[in-house]
């Protein structure tokens, strides 16, 4: 072994990561090369020295993961809200839009259980609801006006209703939805609180503890000043 | 429960393996960041940041086996990002401690006191190694690495690891020397 080889195996030695074979080659070496025994010596004692470093541990857990649960949760929908949002769309231009579908498709409904016929013909458009009333040629030019006086008011009244229906559906959507997003906005807002409350007990606590680190510090300082 | 098995809960979305991380590891990163700058609130510092950005970064782990070595790595830089931030101000503090130390010649009646100027020595000496020999000789002295751990964390030789150990306390030794601390002052307790 050459003094070169020693050197660098000298650090193994010193922290135990050599082999037996070397580390006892290493020793028989160092017997005979007096400089580099006292080398390993001195380094020893640095190291023993070191030891008493001091340290200090956190006094508490400085990063904290928040719970599962509260991580995992989404903003606050009820089962409707979720399953509404599965059909209904959100933007305000779906929404319109679904509900004007969906008028048309209860006016047709209803216009199916109800007999609803439609004809255009020359120039004119006739929708009618219930059975078709028998032609009768018999009737007067008074009867027949009658009956369709009748009939658009019937007509005008069910329409009406229709109307009236699909804003009352209108209005519960947009009042289950205005719900949800206020419980959101709650939820939000405990979240914030909470994080807020969080970090301002952590300041405080930092700021304790470097008021407690300094006064220690100038204690020493006072201490070292008042002995000397 | 095993630091791979953890890493593997996280990543398969259990959150709370790495408050267990945490709290077995907070201690070791936060311990090796106070040797690094001999203070408290940036150790707590760098130690948040650690574990923050162990928390983003966990899926980019190879080798979950490798958590402790990967977490000192990350810890490491962080020391050097910060060390760069904050090197003028850091290097003119280092600069005035090279003149201050001058021990007194014990008597018996203060020898508590020297015992304490001692170790406060002692950090500053640590403090005066250049980087690279600081890093090396704070994770094998007290960190308890194997050289080819830190090798890993450093992503260095392992010779060039022990070439830094070497020269780090060779440093240390002339240091104690001249400012005439040896084992017999740690010895008053």
């Amino acid at each position: 072994m050459t003094r070169e080889e020693a050197q660098i195996l000298l650090m193994d030695y010193i922290y135990g990561e050599l082999d037996e074979a070397k580390a006892q080659e290493l020793k028989l070496f160092l017997e005979t090369d007096s400089e580099l025994k006292q080398e390993f010596e001195g380094l020893t004692q640095t190291r023993s020295m070191l030891q008493h470093l001091p340290v200090q541990s956190p006094a508490e857990q400085l990063v904290i993961m928040e719970p599962e649960n509260k991580e995992t949760a989404v903003p606050s929908e009820n089962w409707w809200a979720k399953l509404s949002s599965l059909f209904i769309p959100q933007s305000g231009f779906g929404k319109t839009g679904f509900a004007m579908a969906t008028f048309v498709f209860l006016f047709f409904v209803m216009g199916a259980f109800s007999d609803m016929n439609i004809s255009v013909g020359e120039g004119n458009f006739k929708m009618t609801f219930g059975e078709q009333p028998p032609v009768q040629t018999g009737y007067t030019a008074a009867q027949v006006e009658m009956i369709i006086n009748q009939v658009q008011q019937e007509n005008a009244e069910m329409i009406n209703q229709y109307v009236l229906a699909a804003q009352e559906q209108q209005e519960l959507q947009f009042q289950q939805t205005l719900s949800s997003f206020a419980e959101y906005l709650d939820t939000r807002r405990e979240s914030d609180l909470e994080l807020f409350n969080y970090s301002l007990t952590s300041l405080e606590e930092n700021t304790y503890d470097r008021f407690r680190q300094t006064d220690q510090v100038l204690g020493e300082i006072i201490q070292t000043v008042s002995t000397n | 429960m095993e630091d791979a098995q953890l890493v593997q809960d996280f990543l398969g979305g259990n959150h709370q393996a790495f408050n267990v991380l945490i709290k077995r590891w907070q201690d070791k990163i936060h311990h090796f960041a106070y040797r690094y700058f001999a203070s408290s609130d940036d150790a707590a510092e760098i130690t948040q940041k650690t574990f923050i950005k162990a928390y983003q970064k966990m899926n980019t782990l190879d080798d979950a086996s490798k958590f402790g070595s990967w977490l000192y790595r990350i810890a490491n830089n962080l020391c050097l990002d910060e060390l760069k931030r904050a090197g003028r101000k850091r290097a003119t503090s280092l600069e005035a401690l090279k003149t201050a130390p001058q021990t007194e010649v014990a008597s018996s009646a203060d020898e508590k006191l020297v015992r304490n100027e001692a170790l406060v020595l002692l950090h500053k000496a640590l403090l005066q190694l250049p980087n690279d020999q600081r890093m090396v000789v704070i994770m094998k002295e007290y960190e308890g690495l194997t050289f080819r751990e830190i090798s890993e964390v450093l992503d260095e030789s392992e010779n060039t690891v022990k070439s830094r150990m070497y020269y780090g306390l060779r440093t240390l030794k002339k240091t104690f020397d001249s400012w005439n601390i040896n084992q017999e002052v740690f010895n008053y307790d």
